[in-house]
């Protein structure tokens, strides 16, 4: 006796929800517009703006002495990278040689930062998967070792103003070497530390096996970058692919995933990422030649020749790009950011695409937004 | 079926593994520091509040008023009231006023004083109940002669020589009369009228740049500071026009990184 | 050795002396009005007292849970704090009071202080109800377990019942309604999901948790709190953790019995052997069945789903503040408090000492301890030490906070589950393996005498 089952047809409305700006979890002003059905993700749309600071055209009316202290703000998790980029562009322009000493402790201070953002990503990632009390401060406790150390080259903890047009603004003195290596000696073990309690998680896995897949199609279409790119397979790393500064003397491989990129990869990438990051610094502590540190005179009325430049470097998000036109004077004419997280953001509505409620977080935070860099 | 339970039992294990490793924390030194009670240990070029020295040897007050700060100031935020002496034909200081409210510390302007005058503190508790109590004045600005000593002592910063070494600005053509003007260099940092005891100018510091009230004050400070200035004819070219000035001053720009 | 002695000192000094402070408190209390006062009574009034007495210590459980809870959830958050500083290489509170060991009470005065806010359409009765509906089943849930958790002491048998885990667990499911009340009543789609979540969440997880805590009863043959304690006396072997009685032939023989008692209790030989093995097997899988359904329950991570802070705000109570937090802030406290109380007297042997009383009773000194408190004046004669229950109640409290601590390494270490994955985790694993526990307890426990 077969009863038919019937299938009822319920009403049910999409409900939209606006997460953000000041939701707990998106790392800032993200203003997400979500529909939901139930707690399926139908459709999203991010609201940027919100932290527009008109950067570029502060740019316009700063010297380059002035822009320089400002740039750090671009991407404030990654000071050094942003400070690089302009440097290396406006450098492209006029001409300067860099000495190789400052070649040298550039890598160096922006690896130490690769690694202080890398670390501030895991600890708000494990909180945006719920892990809220106690692992997220165990990287933070690094951060802090490292972010010492910034001070005492550059003065501050996170707006170093360190990477100069030229150069770097301060020769480090021996003793600073001495506690870096400490810092990269005991290192290892807290990474290992991290990925007992987190990488074989049962949980975690759960959260990030096979959530948010990024194809490779989909990550060239929207000119995703970094971290992102590379651990859907596609060895995209400006330090290798289009080496600058003194990579190519360094020792140290792309870090590439066969398979296409889910969020797990994504956090190993970065883990890896660190690891490696480490061993770059090493060597340049090793390879560190003697010499002058500023090829350039800082100065207030510093000039850059007419002309125009573009440099990218790979910053812990992805490339990196400055843009600059100058006409000669004491300021630009017009600066152009290319910024890796407003291209990573773009690609958000492809992944959450039907996806939970839940793993919008788990989405959003692996592909490592920071919200400053997308809106500048 | 055993391939479900291996798996339970290796997910249990990682938790187990996972939970261990938190524990082992407990016999860790925490890292936090007990702030109020226990200063951190700042690096010596931490920037902080920023300041103005005065000569550590002797109580002069270092800041020449050649505005170099005020106009490299990205955010704007240093206000420079001086006047020329019509006695000295110096600049000489009225007020400096800086608004911490605005400053982001980015150290610019220390890195451009030619007298290693501003400088930036280790001190960075500034928290104020008012945004026009943030607005610093000459008086709350100026480091104590000792204090100034401790800066310059942290900061590795050549002592001020109490002669020649720093230059008074001089025009664009008058080299030769600029290497002439050092001996005077020095007096004419000294002579404005904020010196060593910033205290009791407080009061006239603060009101508006009027010469008179200064001409009226500069007699008796002066009487207070060493007299060595006063005869000194001063080439005249106290560089006054904005285009210039920054040539002129570039070797002095970098003079605080070397 | 311990860079961190410092920080364990102070936690540990912290522990004694609130516990010392907090049961000294609540037992005052129920001396005064249970004991004391119908002593007195009796003295002046004779039998007039008898219908008065009867009330005071009917009364006096109530009373003693009602200025029991909020001391001790006060406590537990100043703990967990604590203990999460410890695991995360900080300080923890320091400011207030010697050690900060005021910051909860702080805390709680100021949520007290703090305005009120009902939302903009939100409906105001349900959002007003829904606080008390949460907070109130946790107090009158924890009453029987009193006289468990007291190796039943004369004063707290009163409230006893014959079903007491049945109207624990009945209890233990009302505060699900006053989520979903509090999710919708507030008038906010992050609340709503919360509320609904947490009812998916508690209806999918009390299976297991029931399913686990029957197979105890099963193993005891009752539901009473109290008689389920006296059979898991006389050292762990006797534990329902370690197969609800199955081990107690061994127990017997280890004190004095030898082969015989062995083979009393194992009746059917090798067969029994086996089924004893599979008994322990079982029932520490109930046991984690239970910690598991009861961290969901209780909405602890890793299943805080309905709070789930990087989702849902702060899921059902997003929208509340002042006074109606606290009380959902207390209540939650209180609800990990009974859930580990309901660990210890279902699986960890209530009071009863884990080393078995044929060696305890071979130390030198302790029998004579015992005596000694027993003849004591404060004991025969004003009844305020019972050394039965005192030693029980220090027990109880070591395995009661031991497991609020391990909650909170928990805390400190998981992520949070997604909401699908939560659901097949209940349905598709521990719902089934909670069955195969049951069935497996229900025939092995024919082969083998349990509990003597
Ligand atoms: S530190 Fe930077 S912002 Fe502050 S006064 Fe100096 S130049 Fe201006
Ligand atoms: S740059 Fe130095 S000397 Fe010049 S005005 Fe500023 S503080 Fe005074």
């Amino acid at each position: 006796m077969a009863t038919e089952i019937q299938e009822i047809d319920l009403k049910t409305d999409e409900m939209i929800i606006n997460m953000g700006p000041q939701h707990p979890a998106t790392h800032g002003v993200l203003r997400l517009l979500l529909t939901l059905d139930g707690e399926t993700v139908k459709h999203v749309e991010p609201v940027l703006g919100h932290l527009h600071r008109a950067q570029e055209w502060q740019g316009q009316n700063r010297t380059w002495f002035q822009y320089q202290a400002l740039i750090d703000r671009v991407d404030y998790l990654s000071g050094m990278f942003t400070s690089w980029a302009m440097a290396r562009s406006c450098e492209q322009i006029d001409g300067t040689v860099v000495p190789p000493r400052a070649e040298y402790l550039r890598v160096m201070v922006s690896e130490m930062n690769r690694i202080t953002s890398h670390l501030l990503w895991l600890g708000t990632y494990l909180i945006d998967l719920g892990a809220m009390f106690g692992f997220p401060f165990y990287p933070f406790r690094e951060r802090e070792k490292l972010f010492d150390l910034f001070e005492e080259i550059a003065g501050q903890r996170m707006m170093f103003n360190y990477i100069r047009i030229g150069g770097v603004l301060r020769d480090p003195k021996p003793e600073w070497f001495d506690k870096l290596k400490r810092f990269l000696d005991e290192f290892p073990d807290r990474i290992d530390e991290y990925e007992t309690i987190v990488t074989q998680n049962p949980i975690f896995l759960k959260r990030t096996k096979g959530v948010g897949i990024l194809t490779q199609a989909v990550a060239k279409d929207y000119g995703v970058t970094g971290p992102c790119i590379r651990s859907s397979g596609i060895p995209l790393d400006l330090r290798r692919t289009k080496p600058y500064s003194v990579y190519p003397e360094l020792k140290f491989d792309v870090i590439t995933f066969d398979k296409e990129g889910d969020t797990w990869d994504r956090y190993m990438a970065r883990i890896l990422e660190m690891r490696q990051s480490i061993e770059i610094i090493r060597q340049c502590i090793d390879k560190l030649p003697s010499g002058d540190i500023m090829g350039k005179k800082q100065m207030a009325g510093m000039r850059i020749k007419a002309g125009e430049g573009f440099a990218a470097v790979e910053s812990p998000r992805g490339i990196l790009g400055c843009y600059v036109i100058s006409g000669g004077g004491e300021k630009a004419l017009r600066f152009r950011w290319r910024n890796p997280s407003f291209c990573n953001l773009s690609v958000l509505h492809e992944l959450l695409k039907g996806c939970p409620l839940s793993d919008i977080m788990a989405i959003f935070g692996s592909i490592d937004v920071i919200l400053p860099d997308v809106d500048r | 079926m055993a391939n479900l339970i291996s798996r339970a039992f290796g997910g249990l294990n990682e938790v187990r593994r996972g939970l261990a490793t938190v524990f082992k924390h407990t016999f860790r030194e925490p890292i936090t520091k007990n702030y109020p009670d226990e200063m951190p240990d700042l690096a010596p070029h931490f920037r902080g509040r920023l300041a103005l020295t005065v000569n550590p040897e002797t109580g002069d007050h270092l800041c020449i008023s050649c505005k170099q700060c005020e106009r490299v100031c990205p955010d704007k935020c240093i206000e420079i009231t001086s006047h020329k002496s019509p006695e000295t034909n110096k600049l000489e200081l009225i007020d400096f006023k800086i608004d911490h409210g605005l400053c982001m510390f980015c150290g610019l302007c220390t890195e451009v004083c030619p007298t290693l005058c501003i400088i930036n503190t280790n001190d960075f508790e500034m928290a104020d109940y008012s945004r026009e109590s943030l607005i610093y004045d000459l008086k709350k600005l100026t480091l104590s002669q000792d204090e100034s000593a401790f800066y310059f002592d942290r900061k590795e910063m050549p002592l001020p020589k109490p002669k020649p070494a720093k230059p008074a600005p001089a025009a664009a053509g008058a080299a030769p009369a600029a290497v002439a003007a050092k001996p005077a260099a020095v007096p004419s940092v000294a002579a404005p009228g904020a010196d060593a005891k910033p205290e009791t100018e407080a009061p006239e510091a603060k009101a508006p740049a009027d010469s008179k009230t200064v001409e009226v004050k500069k007699p008796e400070v002066k009487a207070e500071v060493k007299e060595e200035s006063k005869p000194e004819a001063k080439p005249e070219a106290k560089a006054e026009t904005k285009t210039d000035e920054p040539k002129a001053d570039e070797p002095k720009a970098d003079e605080p990184k070397a | 050795m311990f860079s961190n002695g410092d920080e364990i000192f102070k936690i540990s000094r912290l522990t004694i002396v609130w516990l010392a402070g907090i049961f000294t408190i609540v037992w005052m209390v129920c001396w005064a009005l249970g004991i004391a006062l119908p002593m007195l009574l009796t003295q002046q009034l004779g039998d007039k007292a008898a219908l008065t007495n009867e009330i005071l210590r009917a009364a006096t459980p109530v009373i003693a849970i009602l200025v029991f809870i909020p001391i001790n959830a006060m406590f537990m958050v100043l703990i967990e704090r604590r203990a999460l500083a410890l695991w995360t290489v900080r300080k923890g509170p320091n400011r207030v009071g010697p050690d900060g060991n005021f910051q909860t009470a702080a805390d709680a005065v100021k949520l007290l202080l703090k305005e009120d806010i009902t939302p903009t359409g939100a409906d105001a009765v349900m959002h007003t109800f829904a606080p008390i509906l949460f907070f109130a089943p946790s107090v009158f849930g924890a009453v029987p377990l009193l006289a468990a958790v007291t190796n039943n002491h004369p004063l707290f048998r009163v409230l006893n019942l014959p079903t007491g885990i049945f109207f624990v667990l009945a209890a233990g499911a009302l505060p699900v309604v006053a989520l979903v009340m509090a999710g919708w009543a507030s008038n906010n789609k992050y609340s709503l999901v919360g509320g609904l979540r947490s009812a998916a969440q508690a209806i999918s997880y009390e299976i297991p948790l029931v399913l686990s805590l029957i197979t105890v009863c099963l193993m005891a043959g009752t539901l009473d709190l109290v008689k389920i304690t006296e059979q898991q006396a006389g050292g762990i072997l006797n534990w329902n953790l370690l197969g609800g009685g199955a081990l107690t032939g061994l127990n017997n023989a280890l004190a004095g019995g030898g082969a015989k008692a062995l083979a009393t209790s194992y009746f059917m030989g090798p067969i029994s052997y086996v089924c004893a093995g599979l008994l322990v097997i079982s029932l520490i899988i109930s046991f984690w069945l239970y910690l598991t359904g009861a961290c969901a329950e209780i909405n602890r991570i890793p299943f805080d789903l309905p709070e789930a802070e990087s989702e849902l705000v702060s899921g059902y109570n997003t929208e509340y503040s002042g006074m109606k937090f606290a009380i959902f802030f207390l209540a939650e406290f209180t609800n990990l408090f009974i859930v580990s109380s309901i660990t210890t007297v279902m699986f960890l042997g209530g009071g009863d000492n884990p080393i078995p009383p044929y060696i305890l009773n071979n130390i030198p000194g302790i029998p004579q301890m015992v005596a000694a408190i027993r003849d004591s004046y404060f004991c025969s004669t004003l009844h305020i030490i019972n050394p039965e229950t005192f030693f029980a109640t220090l027990w109880v409290i070591a395995k009661v906070y031991g497991l609020v601590i391990f909650a909170v390494l928990i805390r400190g270490t998981l992520p949070r589950f997604r909401i699908d994955q939560l659901m097949a985790f209940g349905w598709k694993r521990l719902i089934p393996l909670s069955l195969i526990v049951f069935i497996i307890v229900v025939f092995a426990r024919e082969f083998v005498i349990c509990h003597g």
